[in-house]
């Protein structure tokens, strides 16, 4: 079976099967990291904006480097800027009463998790996610984010003592 | 609380949340500690549901990715077809400046020999003929070059691509 790196080569010299199979990959991990961390409103175009960017560096790519720490380093890079953006124009009420009318159960729960981790600062949550859910060890969540093993290390540290004062929080309110 | 106190307790609240059996380390950790102990329980149902949040992505979401990328791709394969020409193109130039100062050297060696047994004239008009040959020649070679480098690159991506 080809590597990520193999397949990485194919796609700077203009391979789609190639591309292809990377998508199919890295497909679902992507979307979901993208959608915890900013949310499902704006995920679809960022998972598109993402592989983008990977065609158009594949060329540049040094295939000595692991691809899926490469790809999630250019997601993470687009979530910052996205963070960045000024609000969006406020929706029409109307609309807004109606999807609040919508809201299930199931997805209130949702949203409830989403706020939960939109409270976490950005470089928190970005280390929360790949830590918790990708399974990215210290040293590549680290080459992920550009940041030092040690910074990675105390901001999950302190993510998680902040998640832990959240879930208290409502323990003693649900009490 | 100590730096490894922090640590441990930090390696046990991403296990708990992760879900699944804790190691003796943490269960050890998690014996000792009473803000661990505290706390654990609300975290386990919290990873419960934090691993729930797990959104698939729409099944048009891939075709859409590929549709997007198609023109980057385009100008990849693009770029790969020119490179060989670039690179042949480049490795031709490069001797030129020589071949061109050695010609101008043989011609006017050439001229200064006729010189002596023919009329000035005449040697003048043989030995620009001969330039002329040499030049229409180098056009010709030089000419080849990219044709021949882009047959290069057109059958070397059919034996890749089939």
């Amino acid at each position: 079976m080809a590597t990520d790196e193999d397949l990485m080569r194919a796609v700077a010299a203009g391979n789609g099967d190639a591309l292809e199979r990377l998508c199919h990959r890295y497909e679902r991990p992507l979307y979901q990291f993208l959608v915890r961390h900013i949310g499902d409103s704006d995920a679809e175009d960022l998972h598109q904006e993402t592989w983008l960017r990977v065609v158009r560096h594949a060329p540049r790519f040094d295939p000595n480097r692991r691809f899926s720490t490469w790809l999630f380093q250019i997601a993470v890079n687009l979530c910052r800027d996205w963070h960045r953006r000024p609000p969006p124009m406020p929706i029409d009420p109307e609309i807004a009463d109606r999807a609040e009318r919508d809201t299930s159960e199931a997805a209130s729960a949702t949203i409830d998790l989403e706020r939960l981790l939109r409270a976490l600062p950005e470089p928190q949550r970005a280390v929360v996610l790949l830590r918790l859910y990708h399974d990215f060890s210290e040293e590549d969540a680290a080459e992920i984010l550009n940041c030092a093993r040690g910074t990675v290390k105390s901001r999950l540290h302190y993510a998680l003592e902040r998640l832990a004062r959240t879930v208290k929080t409502e323990d003693t309110h649900s009490q | 609380m100590t730096h490894d106190a922090d640590r441990a307790c930090t390696a046990l609240r991403l296990a708990t949340l992760r879900g699944g059996v804790l190691d003796a380390r943490a269960t050890e950790h998690l014996a000792g500690c009473r803000r661990c102990a505290h706390e654990h329980e609300g975290l386990h149902a919290l990873g419960g549901r934090l691993r729930m949040l797990a959104p698939e992505p729409p099944t048009s979401l891939m075709r859409r990715t590929l549709d997007t990328a198609a023109p980057a791709l385009a100008i990849n394969a693009g770029h790969v077809a020119w490179r060989p020409l670039v690179r042949a193109i480049g490795a031709a130039l490069l001797p030129l400046p020589a071949i061109v100062i050695t010609s101008a050297y043989a011609l006017r060696a050439l001229y200064g020999l006729l010189a002596t047994v023919l009329p000035e004239t005449l040697s003048l008009y043989l030995v620009l003929n001969y330039a002329g040959l040499l030049a229409l020649c180098a056009a010709l070679t030089y000419g080849a070059v990219p044709l021949l480098a882009a047959r290069q690159a057109r059958l070397t991506h059919e034996v890749a691509h089939g």
